[in-house]
């Protein structure tokens, strides 16, 4: 994310009651990390091409009278030049740097000036930046983004200072919090040499190597509007987007890009195991990673089985897991699971328990062991598998009722190669789902040399 | 080509400030309960937010965390249905049901889609209504809550919270850490959780907020479904505090990277005619992230911080300025004495008319974006409602913030934004140095360190 407002936030979002930050609305709290979530029929997504090969994606929602604007670049993490991880990262900071005509930090206080919020975001995949505003005001949004798409003032004081803030980032967000430290190493366990194993923020010495050159070079063949999907969503209609479109971005000239490299995920062998005593942790851990299949590059159906099977598993308090070891033998505090499919390159299954007091990590991975071994010996029944399929259903709804996230889903969707009708008819997918898919993806990805395993211990002694 | 705009034309491009979308009804019924609703057709789903006066206030001294306890058991069987049976019943329809203290009041949340609303409303009615409090759950969500702590202490800025609410409020209840502590979570039989449901989820000073795709005479059913059987009871409001944030200072000594600091002093009462000109008054020191004068003298002028915010908040009998910075160890000392020199600046100068157009602008402007999805929605004419607003406040509030002068402004930072009198609560041990604070670096220089 942007440099901005995570760690205060966090601190807030605890005051309570009243007070709302992020927006400066008073009585309430309020957060576009909505948990609601899904899905409409009613929503019609158009799609144009411009003249410079930029992308523009039109999705009418007329219940408030804002936009979500976001422009979407064909670039992350993945892209990093070797030995120079957090290289996508490191440049999302710098598109707040500033042009010549909207000087450092300008373009933040401008969308404030008018009533708006902005950030960015950078994965593995894409970077993403955008704003949430008033919908007269997106002639605005559309001339900053222009601007910065081909402005930058790239200058050696600009590219050094934000180095240091980007490392400052990094020892807040992962260098003094356990758990990220841990899931940082297990990725790069998992994921051995393909890219998905270096850390999007980047390694603390390679960060320190980036500088003016690489980062000039990173704008001169990464962005550009042939590399760029615009997102428009809230209470517009197409035509009248894509005029503007056309005026703000139309005039922006083509680079050529640098080639997008697609590395095959090289085989794993055996399962792995890291074993954490971190300082600052307090509570143990366990977690399991299963690099298993993404959207993209699987048999149609693969993803959506895994979904359903991610929900049986760990998806709730009536899950397999919460019910095994949490109610039934008491073994642990919290326990669930979670799939993250929406990947260009492999996708992630997730693990996890928290033992009780005095429960040691053996017995409880013996016991998780045991709850994911009964995936695979069976199709699931029917009362938990038309429950998992529902929920998921209703879940495309409730996220729909965000517009930032239902943006966020398309935009998505788009930047890793899937289509608006895929992203449409998701729910439909999912209900096609047999029991017998279910189990076969279990049987299929659920396997240990695909898995790493981390347990994380308070840190004992001084 | 468009790189040719200058950052001033953008200015005059402001354009009049959109009309609000929705339209607030206060809905009335036999129930007495406070109702709002936003009826919105676009999407088959529908958001509630209820509160109930059951808040962390009301929890017994010496077993801190009760209310938050008998909040967390309420989607842990009711009537005939057991913990398991009763999470089944809601997601075998995808219905979500969900509760939590706050300091006066128990939030409950119900999110369905409207072709299972009979089944969401005779379930939350089971809630509310029929809560089980079944000792296996009771005994397994104290287990949940006590690791939930611990992973709670790993944190410096809720670490902070809790000392800064027991730092300024002492002796009064609001001093109640929400979330309980070890000793007081260990400490709660089951019968305190009947006997504290019993007294609490009771008819008297209930708020609901729906928004979606439901009619006024449907939710008038559903309504009485789930609140005509609550016993007809008030429950008193907490009595205002007497002696509340007197200034101090205090260092909570732990090992941390970035210590994180709280720092607040009484704000006005949100009834007060002061509230809405010291909430201006606020956006422009500390409320406005990227424009407030605390984030650009604090993080952009000094780079002390990755981010520092202040805000008012208000209780039904107590309101507070409040605000948070982070930064390391061997900065964060210095970060809060520029932050008081910047406050006593504003107290003394007051603010100029650009910064008091550009707040205005911003918090108008602004205001939609609050409102553009059904849980939003919920969630924040509930605030309001807890706040005692009226349910037309959401066509006023706009004009409020426009009538506000800068004279107004000026008073208020000198009444309200006063140094001498803040509570300062640090969690970490700062490391030596840090006297005198740095003089502002050149305008156009970058921050140095944390952003």
């Amino acid at each position: 994310m942007k440099p901005g407002l995570a760690p205060a936030l966090a601190v807030f979002a605890l005051l309570g009651v009243a007070g709302g930050i992020v927006i400066a609305t008073e009585g309430l709290t309020p957060s576009d990390a909505d948990a609601a979530p899904a899905a409409s029929a009613s929503v019609k997504a158009s799609q144009f091409t411009l003249k410079n090969g930029m992308q523009l994606v039109v999705i009418p929602d007329h219940r408030a009278p804002v936009v979500t604007h976001m422009v979407w670049y064909h670039v992350g993490g993945t892209d990093d030049p070797p030995g120079l991880s957090g290289a996508a990262h490191f440049f999302e900071h710098l598109m707040f740097r500033g042009t010549k005509a909207v000087p450092n930090g300008e373009l933040s206080k401008i969308v404030a000036r008018n009533g708006g919020q902005d950030n960015a975001q950078t994965s593995h995949d894409y970077t993403v930046y955008f704003q949430r505003i008033a919908k007269d005001r997106l002639p605005i949004v559309m001339g900053l983004e222009a601007d910065r798409m081909v402005n930058l003032d790239l200058s050696e004081p600009n590219v050094v200072t934000e180095r240091d803030v980007v490392l400052e980032e990094r020892h807040l967000r992962i260098d003094s919090e356990p758990q990220a430290m841990a899931q940082e190493q297990m990725q790069a366990a998992l994921h051995l040499s393909h890219p998905y194993g270096r850390p999007v923020i980047g390694w603390e010495a390679e960060i320190k190597r980036i500088g003016r050159a690489e980062a000039n070079d990173f704008y001169q063949h990464h962005y550009a509007p042939n590399n760029a999907i615009v997102m428009v969503v809230g209470d517009v209609n197409p035509d009248e987007v894509k005029k503007l479109a056309d005026e703000k971005y139309g005039a922006v000239a083509v680079r050529q890009l640098a080639p997008r490299i697609d590395e095959p995920p090289p085989p794993r062998l055996g399962d792995a195991r890291l074993n954490f005593a971190l300082p600052g942790t307090k509570l143990p851990q366990l977690l399991r990673m299963y690099r298993v299949p993404g959207y993209v590059k699987s048999p149609r159906g693969t993803a959506e089985a895994m979904e359903v099977m991610s929900s049986i598993l760990g998806g709730g308090s009536t899950s397999r897991l919460y019910k095994a070891l949490v109610m039934d033998k008491k073994l642990a505090v919290e326990a669930g699971a979670s799939y993250d499919g929406h990947n260009r390159g492999p996708g992630s299954f997730i693990v996890y328990a928290v033992p009780r007091d005095g429960v040691s990590f053996d017995t409880l991975e013996a016991a998780m062991d045991q709850i994911i071994a009964g995936m695979l010996r069976a199709p699931p029944e029917e009362g938990e598998f038309n429950r998992a399929k529902t929920q998921l259903v209703a879940e495309y709804t409730y996220q729909h009722d965000n517009q930032y996230l239902m943006a966020q889903d398309y935009g998505t969707a788009l930047s890793i190669g899937l289509t608006i009708e895929d992203v449409e008819d998701w729910p439909n997918r999912i209900r096609a789902v047999q029991a017998a898919d279910v189990r076969k993806v279990a049987q299929t990805y659920l396997v240990k040399q695909e898995s790493v395993t981390g347990r994380m211990s308070p840190k004992t002694g001084p | 080509m468009i790189t040719r705009f200058a950052a001033s034309v953008l200015f005059a491009l402001l354009l009049p400030v959109a009309a609000n979308a929705i339209t607030v009804k206060s809905v009335q019924g036999p129930t007495g309960v406070d109702t709002w609703l936003s009826e919105e057709h676009a999407l088959p789903m529908i958001a509630v937010n209820i509160s109930l006066p059951a808040g962390s206030a009301y929890d017994p001294s010496d077993k801190p965390g009760l209310a938050n306890m008998m909040a967390s058991l309420l989607d842990e069987g009711a009537g005939d249905l057991t913990s398991d049976a009763f999470k089944q019943a809601l997601e075998s329809r995808a219905i979500r049901l969900s509760a939590s203290a706050e300091r006066d009041y128990v939030v409950v949340t119900l999110t369905t889609l409207k072709e299972n609303a009979d089944e969401a409303f005779r379930l939350a009615a089971l809630a509310l209504g029929h809560p089980r409090f079944d000792a296996e759950a009771v005994e397994r969500i104290r287990v949940m809550l006590q690791a939930s702590l611990k992973q709670d202490d790993e944190d410096p800025s809720k670490v902070a919270v809790k000392a800064w609410y027991a730092a300024y409020f002492g002796p009064h209840p609001y001093a109640h850490p929400t979330a309980g502590t070890p000793a007081g979570v260990a400490a709660i039989k089951s019968d305190d959780i009947k006997n504290f449901a019993a007294d609490h989820l009771v008819r008297g000073g209930i708020k609901v907020a729906v928004s979606g795709d439901i009619t006024e005479t449907q939710l008038k059913k559903y309504l009485q479904q789930v609140f005509l059987s609550l016993p007809a009871k008030s429950v008193p409001v907490v009595p205002k505090p007497v002696d509340a944030g007197k200034p101090a200072s205090h260092t909570i000594v732990r090992n941390e990277a970035a210590p994180v600091a709280l720092f607040g002093s009484p704000a006005p009462m949100r009834a007060d005619a002061d509230f809405i000109p010291a909430f201006v008054a606020n956006y422009i020191l500390g409320g406005g992230s990227f424009s407030a004068r605390l984030m650009d003298q604090v993080r952009d002028k000094r780079g002390l911080t990755y981010g520092i915010y202040t805000q008012l908040n208000d209780f039904r009998s107590a309101s507070i300025l409040v605000g948070s910075v982070q930064s390391d160890k061997g900065k964060i000392l210095t970060a809060i004495d520029v932050t008081k020199s910047e406050m006593a600046h504003f107290a003394k100068d007051g603010a100029t008319a650009k910064e008091l157009a550009d707040a205005k602008t911003f918090l108008t402007g602004s205001f939609p974006l609050t409102l553009d999805s059904n849980a939003k929605i919920a969630r924040t004419l509930n605030g309001y409602q807890r706040s005692g607003l009226s349910a037309d406040y959401v066509e006023k509030r706009n004009a409020m913030i426009q009538a506000v002068t800068i004279a107004k402004v000026n008073e208020m930072a000198k009444k309200y934004f006063d140094p001498t009198r803040l509570v300062v609560v640090i969690a970490g041990t700062p490391a030596m140095a840090a006297s005198a604070p740095k003089p502002p670096a050149a305008a156009n220089t970058v921050p140095t360190a944390t952003r």
